[in-house]
């Protein structure tokens, strides 16, 4: 290569395995993200796939109860930790935050690249539990069941999670840092993209809760292995002792869960809509509020556990505060759409998607706060149905919203419209299809994690379970023509969506060093006027 | 710098002498966290098990406690003296041998720390069948008692490294051996001593006039 | 070198009164800090009940401070830093705050089936873990 012939872009810039496993490059790292929870994801749906046909009839007789204890198991974990907390802000956040903010890599370039190898050096761990054997406890490895009478491979797993948990803490840590330092000198706090600030507060929670339950995960395998009794009720431990310190994590992951859809959603509506974003500065503050608030309500979780009720009544007072602010999102959001010039790009499909599905989440999560409903719907499907709207109707919608909207910038190509429409609405088909019928059989009182029930919950079952295959044609589907694009796709151009930031104004996909010339950070964060003409499809 | 660099705003990542310093609080603020779950566990031990965590407590070594909180207090001192010198041109040169200093009095703590956890598993304290004490409560002391000194001793490894390592890098004159990276590990250090600062009352303090 | 200009300039900032001064406030810590350890350990020998546990926290307490404010240089600090500092140990109050509320108003019933050590925590023998 020579000296006047540089990379094109940062695909360019090395082309053996070694460039791309000891790269800095937070692009690369993004799309090392990517294919690693594209594999998990496909792990974690398989054990899914075989939990609906279990389900579809009312006797237990495709897995055993052991196996099925598993199957769920395996299917939160995965989904949870090894997916869901690292999509969004590894692999959208990863490749947009330094462009977003007009810097060249994040503020600890090797840090990221260590947080990826703990992230698949957690994820091999747990994939080595899970083809040893795999683990029944559930995802929430509740005590004294993990720690005392499980006989599989639960500290196997924990460890997985341990190191899993230190890869989000570095990543959270790499973010909040960046965020700080490296901003263009131009662009202050309130002219930050909403998705930088769904970075930002994400990563706050990242960095102050996931080392708690990087401790409790000790505790489980110290209590299993060496019996020392701090959850166990014969020894004067406390296995409520467990669930405050696990859902002190896991409360505020969902919001980790959650707040870098919001910010992905925050980035597509305006754009498709062609009007800035309603409320920006509430907007913002919603974030931080969220954020906050979401220390303060774990014990929702546990209100049947045999904690105390002026505790839960105090946790369902708060449960109710923290829905207050994505209450706000979602008005303000509707609210950009008013007198817009919308398009229905596969990108806003997903996101509006999102807005519908989330809200229906958010709202039966209010029922969930609410004592006197939640020992009804505790441990019912109601409880499955409601956090799949939210992680699924919204998570991963969310997810791939992002995707096929900084697919043309990450790698130039475009995605083919048609089908990304088409997959768009077998993906919201077979999502509703999949998972209203749960709130009712949760209403009826269908127990969750169990694979045998009684003859009347099967016609809803049976429905459940076709939603769950036309909803996995509608992820398979990407999965094809993503991959085909990258060879035949229409070549995309700097910005085929006419969309605002900063990550627009660098070629697609970017060079190394992001920029090749200093960006201009405009004077108005989200200057979109509907009444401009509609900017040229790409080429 | 090349041509490609954008103007006004810090342009090698890392380079920033305050996104270093910012880093490591935000990583210090995750190890508060860390720690706090354990922290918690002791606080419902505490007051759920008085009489086991008096027992327990009491069967620690107070002299080796005393001793080796005296040992990570002047180490934190020493390292603060470290940076101190760093920022003084003509003190730069004790820069180094601070560092070992703190680093050899880490070391000593570590061997104090064993020699006290080898009289305890030949008392029995240690949890498990042959448990010395019977009363409530003793044996998940001692089992925290383990595991926070434990993860504690853990943190100190890696502390002992880093300011060995830069001791050695400072006296070769490495690069990489800068002031930044002197005050990032003196910050860990000093987490690792209040860390410490905690446990020394929580575990060896609770029940002392008995 | 490169290296050496970019730190002097960012401790130019810190270094204030000079090494005389830190070293005099180091040396001064370190006696408190020291002191403040055995007043810790005399207090565990006299008989003050549950202020024996306060008094242990509240030396430790300030013995911390000492090292955040002097030491660790928070003194020097500016919000940013002093925000990461404090958000840390925020975040932990809220767990035990929050969590206490539990532990504070939560009902021992202890029912009969239980091993008899649940009952009489601090009389019989307890088994072998």
């Amino acid at each position: 290569m020579t000296t006047d012939t540089l990379p094109a872009s940062y695909l360019d810039d090395g082309l053996t395995l070694r460039s791309w496993l000891a790269t800095t490059d937070h692009k690369r790292i993004a799309i090392l993200y990517a294919l690693a929870i594209t594999a998990f994801f496909f792990v974690g749906g398989a054990a899914a796939t075989i939990i609906r046909m279990e389900l579809a009839t009312p006797a237990g007789d495709l897995v055993s109860d052991d196996g099925y204890d598993k199957l769920f198991t395996a299917h939160g974990v995965i989904m949870v930790w090894l997916f869901l907390i690292p999509s969004i802000p590894s692999v959208l956040g990863n490749f947009l935050l330094p462009l977003m903010l007009g810097a060249k890599d994040l503020a600890f370039p090797r840090l990221n690249l260590l947080s990826w190898y703990l992230y698949v050096a957690g994820g091999l761990l747990t994939l080595e539990a899970l083809l040893l054997g795999g683990v029944d406890t559930g995802w929430t490895f509740y005590t004294p069941y993990s720690t005392m009478f499980s006989n599989t491979y639960v500290v196997l797993t924990l460890v997985g999670v341990f190191v899993t948990g230190f890869s989000s803490i570095l990543t959270g840590l790499n973010f909040i840092v960046t965020i700080h330092t490296l901003r263009a000198p131009a662009m202050g706090w309130f002219k930050l993209p909403l998705f930088a600030w769904a970075m930002y507060a994400t990563s706050l929670i990242l960095v102050l809760a996931t080392p708690v339950l990087a401790i409790t995960t000790l505790l489980v395998c110290a209590e299993r292995l060496f019996q020392i009794g701090i959850f166990d009720p014969a020894f004067g431990g406390d296995p409520l002792l467990f669930q405050h310190l696990f859902w002190f994590y896991s409360h505020p992951a969902v919001y980790v869960m959650v707040l870098p859809a919001m910010g992905v959603v925050s980035e597509i509506i305006p754009c498709f809509a062609r009007r800035p974003v309603f409320g920006y500065d509430s907007m913002a503050y919603a974030i931080l509020a969220i954020a906050s608030v979401g220390f303060l309500v774990w014990g929702h979780h546990m209100f049947v556990s045999g904690q105390s009720l002026a505790a839960s009544m105090t946790f369902s007072l708060l449960s109710f505060i923290v829905a207050i602010p994505s209450a706000i999102k979602v008005f303000n959001w509707t609210a950009t759409l008013y007198k817009g010039s919308i398009r229905f790009d596969a990108p806003m499909l997903y996101a509006l998607g999102f807005v519908g599905l989330f809200t229906i989440g958010g709202l039966t999560g209010l029922f969930l706060a609410s004592l006197a409903l939640d020992v009804h719907l505790t441990d019912t499907y109601f409880v499955v149905a409601h956090f799949h709207y939210i992680m699924v109707g919204g998570s991963v919608m969310a997810y791939f919203a992002g995707l096929h909207f900084w697919w043309p910038k990450a790698t130039g190509r475009m995605y083919p419209e048609v089908w990304a429409r088409i997959a768009a609405v077998l993906v919201f088909i077979g999502f509703n299809l999949t998972f209203f019928p749960q709130f009712l059989l949760g209403m009826e009182g269908m127990p969750r994690r169990y694979h045998a029930y009684p003859p009347q919950f099967q016609v809803l079952n049976l429905l459940s379970s076709a939603g769950a295959g036309v909803l996995a044609i509608g992820y398979l589907t990407p999965l094809v023509y993503l991959a085909w694009s990258l060879a035949r796709g229409k070549a995309a151009g700097d910005n085929p969506f006419g969309a605002k930031g900063l990550e627009w104004e660098t070629r697609s996909p970017p060079p190394t060093h992001n920029f090749d010339t200093p960006p201009v950070v405009p004077a108005k964060v989200y200057d979109y006027h509907a009444d401009e003409p509609e900017p040229e499809p790409a080429p | 710098m090349t041509a490609t660099t954008l103007t006004d705003a810090p342009t090698e990542p890392g380079l920033d002498p305050d996104a270093g310093k910012l880093g490591m609080w935000v990583f210090l603020a995750s190890e508060l966290l860390f720690f706090g779950g354990l922290f918690a566990a002791y606080l419902y031990g505490r007051s759920h098990l008085p009489a086991g965590w008096a027992e327990g407590s009491r069967h620690t070594d107070v002299l080796l406690g005393t001793v080796n909180t005296a040992v990570l207090l002047t180490s934190s001192a020493a390292v603060a003296l470290a940076v101190a010198c760093e920022e003084e041109p003509r003190r730069r040169r004790w820069t180094a041998r601070l560092l070992a200093l703190t680093a050899a009095l880490g070391v000593a703590f570590l061997v104090l720390k064993g020699l006290e956890w080898h009289a305890e598993w030949r008392e029995h304290l240690v949890p498990g069948p042959a448990f010395a004490l019977h009363v409530a409560g003793a044996q998940q002391f001692f089992a925290l008692y383990f595991v926070m000194t434990g993860l504690h001793g853990v943190h100190m490894v890696g502390g002992i490294a880093a300011l060995a390592l830069l001791a050695r890098g400072r006296s070769h004159r490495r690069a990489w051996a800068s002031a930044r990276h002197v005050e990032a590990a003196a910050l860990y250090w000093h987490f690792v001593d209040v860390v410490w600062i905690f446990l020394y009352p929580l575990l060896y303090l609770v029940s002392r006039h008995g | 070198m490169a290296d050496e200009r970019l730190d002097e300039a960012g401790f130019a900032r810190a270094a204030r009164a000079g090494f005389a001064r830190e070293r005099r406030t180091i040396g001064f810590a370190w006696i408190a800090l020291l002191v403040l350890m055995l007043a810790s350990l005399g207090s565990a020998y006299l008989k003050l009940g549950p202020w024996n546990m306060a008094a242990g926290l509240v030396i430790a307490g300030i013995k911390a401070a000492i090292v955040a404010w002097l030491f660790m240089r928070l003194r020097d600090a500016g919000t940013l830093i002093r925000l990461a500092a404090v958000a840390g140990l925020g975040a932990w109050c809220l767990l035990v705050a929050l969590g206490g509320i539990d532990y504070a108003t939560r009902t021992q019933t202890p029912s009969p089936v239980q091993r008899p050590q649940q009952l009489l925590p601090a009389q019989a023998a307890s088994e072998p873990g």
